[in-house]
């Protein structure tokens, strides 16, 4: 067939529809996709217009369906001569400057639907650096861009966006900001642009972190993506620069109805070199993001290894909680908790563990350092210091803007499996004003349903969530969780505890480090069982009820039990319940308990 | 498909109009359209309007004919009732406005020209349609069309009538649309019209008179504002509704063009149901260069209803076939009683408690009295015993509902303020939770800590059903018909039954006495039903799902539309049944009598059990009350009173306690004689016992004679 001399680095979209199955089977036959080009690893200013390309992140927003033409005619004004042209996976028409568009008849409308995806959320830097090794394309960077890329642009849009970014991290929205950068702040400059900040264009759920985004149109209604999926996109790329909504000409007509506000024209089409579009061929959900898992999954093989693995991250973690094995362990089973189940108010696998009597006096950054640590082991992970000022200001709920018509992200976002550290040592004496009770509500309400309330104005609208919360603090959190456990120091780590954490980095090799983050990922998507019989868990439960009278056992210790014992079989390899684990289950709850009893005020 | 005989159609039309009547209650007949074109002729009424149910009783192919190409069919109906209007026309119609006098003049100048032969003029100097006409036709879509959720309105309707459910979320200003440009020559002053189709328009470059194009003046043309005809514009942004969204999708938006009689019909926020067709937008200017491959789309807006909540409730009401045998169980009551929170096991009875306060009693208003409906019920309890989540879970089941705390969230609080407008300076009234719950449940956490002027409000509102402002000037009486269901902590963070209800829960009696139900939920160890629980959660763990009970849980929606269906039965309690309430009550009066009771057996009870058994009634979907909803309402309001007395006591543990407590009495007391309980209690709860242990060792010693306590058990005195 004439369009196999074509590989996926010269398919054109015209190519693709003309063989479509067949281009969909050969994608599908390919080992790895490292061939093409990730956008993730890439600078888009490095790829041509039209070429297929891949993204992976996070659905953060999804726009009103597109009506677009699949097919229209195209009519030559000199040489009358009528072409049939097709819009599907692209955005301009590609068409000469003496050919014009039959908007009257034989047009074939259809409908695409335009998501935002941004780059996941959290991701940890040794999971990008492993991505950015395997997929940056190196003779990339040698092509000369533009000129090649835009083949048929108007020529009065040539100053494009990308010639001045070289550098995607240091780049600013050109020379249009001049140094306002608030978010959602637009002014009226002399041409009539209205210019947004680069933030506001990208909408990333996460402050502080380079983030990248895309606009990806999704032609297959039957995908069924839900926001906050995880996805992987191949799609052509379109990256022509009068996408850019800042091009907007003066409005003429005095009668125009204000259908869309500027704002939201320009939110919605932000210049294509810091957002490209993408129209993609094939969406992939994915259950994780981390780069060391391989494509089979070989259950057997995982639970064998667990043990192993799990004595390497013991070990690290009882080191790095000051000699605390009980803690550690409870950190374990934080790590590689998910939700699993979900029923009406019911959010089974949630796992939110605080961690308190915190060494603060003497390594006030204690909780930094520990967080430094355990981002080194999970996939997306972010750390958010609870202090009065950040409370009050950040943005923690989503929030319809209705302005720009769009979904503004926020920290609350993120997607599943996602390791949210809140430190409350940061926390000092102060007033939280309404957004910042707001804020801790809205935290609470998130440890306790997994569910996060975006706000759309007119009424309000929970989303699930499956986020991981990790909470120290220096006394009892005063957020709700699950298990709380109070640190236990030993006195002789205390005194070494920066040589404790040097000696932890020494000790965790790469290799050690990988067994680690395979182990993590890997336990998440295990399948575990519970046996028909659990005579011995309902036994437990009648003795449990009976010898404490003035605390009763309730129905919501039990499911907590039972989602540790869960845990504690799954980190030993086990994918089952057994009496073993049970047993061990129940006596670090004990301890825990009588930990929380006795509790001293903190002496240190 | 053949083309569709559209003259016929026409003429059908026609005489639809003429002959379509319908006949009153009085058995006249009334000519609805007739009426309407005779009002259209006289000015009197702009909007014409066809009610396609109309239609469809007469020629059902051709209505559905019109639900598919509406425009068409509006130009069709258009150009009709122009032509029918002189028949209809029985006296002169002064002229409204300057467009009338100017239209009266253009066809006075026509007459005049046509009756010169020989001068042409050029067709498109002719004046259009749209200067002329003065009404607007709409279609008004048949009543049972189902009405369509923003992302199920898609390609293939475009050009249908189709009727869409949604939340306004914008709306822009009404403004003016150009509909006819007139111009004027400067050069011969012939007057050129130009119909604008779209929102956008270019004006004629050069005059196309025929005295202009002879002499090749070609005149400047000067817009006519007088002359032109402008319609009223506004543009509307629907959103769905939160339960159209599929879950973990964001809801979507469709912009509607309201013309004419249709704008200014909604505002942000409102629930409206437009009924449109929905049209594809070609983009111009910019938005054509960018994106000359896509089209916006838009909904011109035929009619534009605003929906309150109920009126919602009943466009999804009627019940399918499937979940009429669903329904039509023997069990129906315990089963939707075990749907409510499906998650909280046990606790049947609060269940079917709560069940009761969904679908509430009836209203009575003998002699202007008025005797509410509506259940109130307090659930007390220990911490953690899911109150909150009972709470919660009601929340969201009833239709119209508040959830608040006893704190209230915001400074309106639970009743309503008087609050100045910030822009005018005018003041106004604000209701809180209780006002906005009207006609529905209020949900109140944490009851026992409410703010002070809030706890007198809501005496009126438990009784009479309603909130008297008098503040700032301001005096009036809100509707606050609410069924109250209330969540308290016990004062010393667990519930001491040695204590009357009012001091545990520290509300004066008079507040407990407004509830219809007082519960006290505990969470006591039992070897069968711990057995039993252990059960149902190892089921969740095992098989990731809630065991298949034998009831299984009904969906929240069935419910709801099933509980709005009981609100239209008015049951009432026939005489025969009289003696038997009046029994029970007496034995229910003596009972209270003889037994220690904490809690107050008075007349409010037999109201209380006359609104359980109505309620009861309306859950049978019945008009009458029967005796076995009476005995229900007598059990439930006995159990409730049980949960409260028969707390266990706790012996064996008792003695050493009692002892050493009496000891701290002893030595708080020193040298005197008398003891203040509080301090009493204070000092022991310091010293790591409980209230009830401190009530049970005063109690023992008290009738050992060591000491005596005061009448309002304040004080000990030793003998």
């Amino acid at each position: 067939m004439h369009d196999f001399s074509h590989d996926f680095d010269s398919v054109t979209p015209d190519l693709w529809m003309a063989n479509e199955e067949n281009w969909k089977k050969k994608l599908s036959k390919l080992a790895n996709w490292y061939q093409i080009p990730l956008l993730n690893s890439n600078a888009s200013h490095n790829l041509s217009d039209g070429r297929l390309v891949r993204f992976r992140g996070m659905v953060q927003d999804m726009h009103n369906p597109e009506f677009y033409f699949e097919k229209f005619e195209v009519y030559n004004t000199v040489t009358n001569e009528v072409k049939v042209k097709s819009g599907k996976y692209c955005d301009t028409a590609h068409i000469l400057e003496n050919e014009k568009i039959n908007y009257t008849e034989n047009l074939k409308s259809a409908q695409r639907q335009a998501m935002v995806v941004v780059s996941l959320p959290g991701l940890s830097d040794w999971a990008q650096e492993i991505e950015d090794s395997r997929n940056h394309l190196k003779h990339l960077n040698d092509q000369p861009n533009t000129t090649k890329r835009l083949g048929l642009t108007n020529i009065k849009f040539k100053r494009s966006y990308d010639e001045t970014e070289e550098d995607p991290e240091a780049m600013e929205v050109a020379d249009n900001v001049s140094g306002n950068k608030e978010p959602k702040t637009s002014e009226k400059v002399d041409d009539g642009n209205k210019v947004v900040s680069r933030e506001h264009l990208l909408n990333f759920p996460l402050p502080d972190v380079p983030s990248k985004s895309c606009i990806v149109k999704i032609y297959d209604e039957s995908e069924n993506l839900k926001l906050n999926d995880m996805i992987e996109v191949i799609g052509f790329l379109s990256v022509d620069p009068s996408l850019s909504g800042e091009f907007k000409s003066e409005n003429n007509s005095f009668l125009e109805p204000e259908s869309e506000t500027d704002a939201e024209t320009i939110t919605h089409n932000p210049p294509p070199s810091l957002v490209p579009r993408l129209h993609a061929v094939v969406v992939k959900k994915l259950d994780h993001c981390n780069p060391l898992l391989t494509e089979t999954f070989d259950q057997a093989k995982i639970l064998q290894e667990a043990s192993s693995a799990r004595e390497h991250l013991l070990k690290a973690l009882t080191e790095l909680l000051l000699g605390d094995k009980l803690a550690a362990e409870y950190l374990i089973c934080h790590l590689i908790a998910s939700v699993y189940l979900r029923q009406d108010t019911l959010a089974l696998g949630q796992f939110c563990l605080n961690l308190s009597n915190l060494p603060t006096n003497k390594y006030p950054n204690y909780a930094k350092q520990l967080y430094d640590i355990i981002k080194q082991f999970v996939t997306k992970s972010y750390y958010l210091p609870l202090t009065i000022d950040n409370l009050n200001t950040m943005a923690l709920l989503p929030k319809k803007d209705y302005d720009c018509n769009r979904l503004t992200s926020g920290i609350l976002q993120l997607t599943k499996h996602t390791h949210l550290v809140l430190d409350e040592t940061k926390m000092e004496q102060g007033r939280l004003d309404s957004t910042g009770v707001g804020n801790i509500t809205a935290l609470g309400n998130m440890i306790i349903t997994q569910k996060v309330e975006y706000d759309f104005k007119y009424y309000k609208m929970e989303f699930d969530s499956d986020i991981k919360v990790l909470l120290l603090s220096e006394g009892k959190s005063l957020l709700p969780s699950d298990y709380h456990i109070p640190l236990r120091p030993e006195e002789s780590s205390l005194e070494i505890f920066d040589a404790i954490v040097e000696a932890a980095t020494y000790y965790l090799k790469e290799e050690i480090m990988n067994t680690i983050r395979k182990y993590l990922t890997n336990l998440k998507l295990v399948k575990y069982t519970v046996s028909e019989d659990l005579k011995f868990v309902e036994d437990d439960f009648i003795e449990m009820r009976k010898t404490d009278s003035e605390n009763p056992f309730s129905a919501d210790d039990l499911h907590r039990h039972l989602v540790l014992a869960r845990l504690v079989s799954l980190s030993r390899g086990y994918d089952t319940l057994n009496k073993d684990c049970w047993d061990m289950t129940r006596k670090m709850e004990r301890e825990r308990l009588e930990r929380l009893k006795n509790r001293v005020a903190p002496t240190l | 498909m053949a083309m569709r005989d559209y003259a016929a159609d026409k003429e059908t039309i026609k005489n639809f109009f003429v002959d379509f009547c319908e006949t009153n209650d009085d058995g006249q007949k009334f000519f609805k359209y007739s009426e309407q074109l005779t009002q259209v002729a006289h000015r009197e009424q702009t909007a014409f309007v066809v009610d396609l149910d109309d239609l469809y009783e007469t020629n059902a192919e051709l209505a559905e004919a019109v639900k598919q190409n509406t425009r068409r069919y509006t130009n069709i109906v258009s150009d009709l009732v122009y032509e029918m209007l002189p028949d209809y026309k029985h006296k002169e119609v002064a002229a409204k406005d300057a467009l009338d006098v100017y239209i009266e003049h253009r066809i006075m100048l026509e007459a005049r020209n046509h009756r010169m032969p020989g001068e042409m003029r050029d067709p498109r100097n002719r004046y259009p349609p749209e200067l002329i006409r003065r009404f607007e036709v709409y279609f008004k879509d048949v009543s049972n069309a189902k009405s369509l959720a923003v992302r199920d309105v898609r390609a293939e309707h475009i050009g249908k009538l189709v009727t869409v459910r949604g939340i306004v979320t914008r709306c822009t200003d009404v403004k003016p649309l150009l509909v006819v440009a007139t111009y004027s020559c400067s050069a011969c002053g012939a007057e050129t019209y130009q119909p604008v189709r779209g929102l956008q328009f270019t004006p004629p470059a050069a005059c196309s008179a025929d005295e202009c194009r002879v002499n090749k003046t070609a005149g400047q043309l000067y817009l006519q504002t007088r002359g032109s005809r402008f319609q009223k514009f506004q543009e509307l942004k629907i959103q769905e509704h939160s339960d159209q969204v599929p879950v973990g999708h964001i809801p979507r938006q469709l912009s509607v063009y309201c013309r004419g009689e249709t704008t200014r019909r909604a505002q942000p926020g409102d629930h409206v149901a437009i009924a449109g067709v929905f049209l594809p937008l070609l983009s111009a200017g910019f938005r054509q260069i960018v994106q000359g491959l896509l089209s916006d789309t838009y909904l011109e807006a035929h009619s534009v209803t605003c929906l309150n909540q109920s009126e919602e409730n009943e466009a999804c009401e009627a019940l399918t076939e499937e979940e009429l045998s669903e329904l039509a169980d023997e069990e129906l009551y315990s089963r939707m009683a075990q749907s409510l929170a499906p998650e909280i096991y046990g606790h049947e009875d609060v269940k079917k408690a709560l069940l009761l306060l969904l679908v509430g009693g009836v209203d009575k208003r003998p002699n202007g009295m008025k005797i509410r409906g509506n259940i109130n019920i307090c659930l007390m309890g220990d911490p953690g015993v899911a109150k909150s989540q009972l709470l919660n879970y009601i929340t969201r089941l009833a239709p119209r509902s508040q959830y608040t705390t006893g704190r209230g969230s915001s400074g309106v609080g639970l009743t309503a303020a008087v609050l100045k407008d910030p822009f005018t300076g005018e003041m106004m009234l604000e209701g809180g939770a209780l006002v906005l719950a009207d006609q529905g449940v209020c949900c109140i956490d944490e009851f026992d800590k409410m703010a002070e002027n809030d706890r007198t409000a809501i005496h009126e509102v438990m009784e009479q059903q309603t909130i008297s402002i008098a503040k700032a000037g301001i005096m009036t009486c809100l509707n606050a018909r609410v069924s109250i269901l209330a969540a308290a902590n016990p004062a010393y963070g667990r519930y001491n039954p040695k204590r009357t209800v009012e001091q545990n829960i520290q509300l004066p009696a008079a507040l407990l006495s407004r509830f219809d139900l007082l519960w006290l939920i505990q969470d006591k160890p039992n070897r069968d039903k711990d057995l039993e629980l252990a059960k149902h959660i190892a089921y969740v763990h095992q098989h990731s799902s809630q065991p298949p009970s034998r009831l299984r849980a009904l969906p929240m929606r069935l419910m709801r539309r099933y509980l709005a269906l009981t609100k239209r039965k008015q049951p009432v309690v026939p005489r025969a049944l009289a003696d038997y309430l009046v029994s029970s009550y007496v034995e229910l009066r003596r009972e209270a009598r003889n037994a220690r009771d904490v809690t107050f057996t008075s007349a409010r009870n037999l109201l209380a059990i006359l609104r359980l058994s109505t309620a009861l009634a309306r859950l049978r979907l019945s008009d009458v009350v029967e005796k076995e909803d009476v005995s229900e309402a007598i059990r439930l309001v006995e159990m409730s009173k049980q949960s409260l007395q028969h707390v266990e006591e706790n012996v064996q543990r008792g003695i050493s306690a009692t002892d050493r407590i009496f000891a701290v009495v002893r030595d708080l007391a020193g040298s005197s004689n008398t003891v203040k309980i509080a301090d009493v209690i204070e000092r022991c709860v310091d010293k790591g016992f409980k209230p009830d242990q401190v009530d049970a060792c005063i109690e023992e010693y008290e009738n050992l004679n060591v000491w005596q306590v005061n009448q309002v058990r304040t004080k000990i005195t030793f003998m």
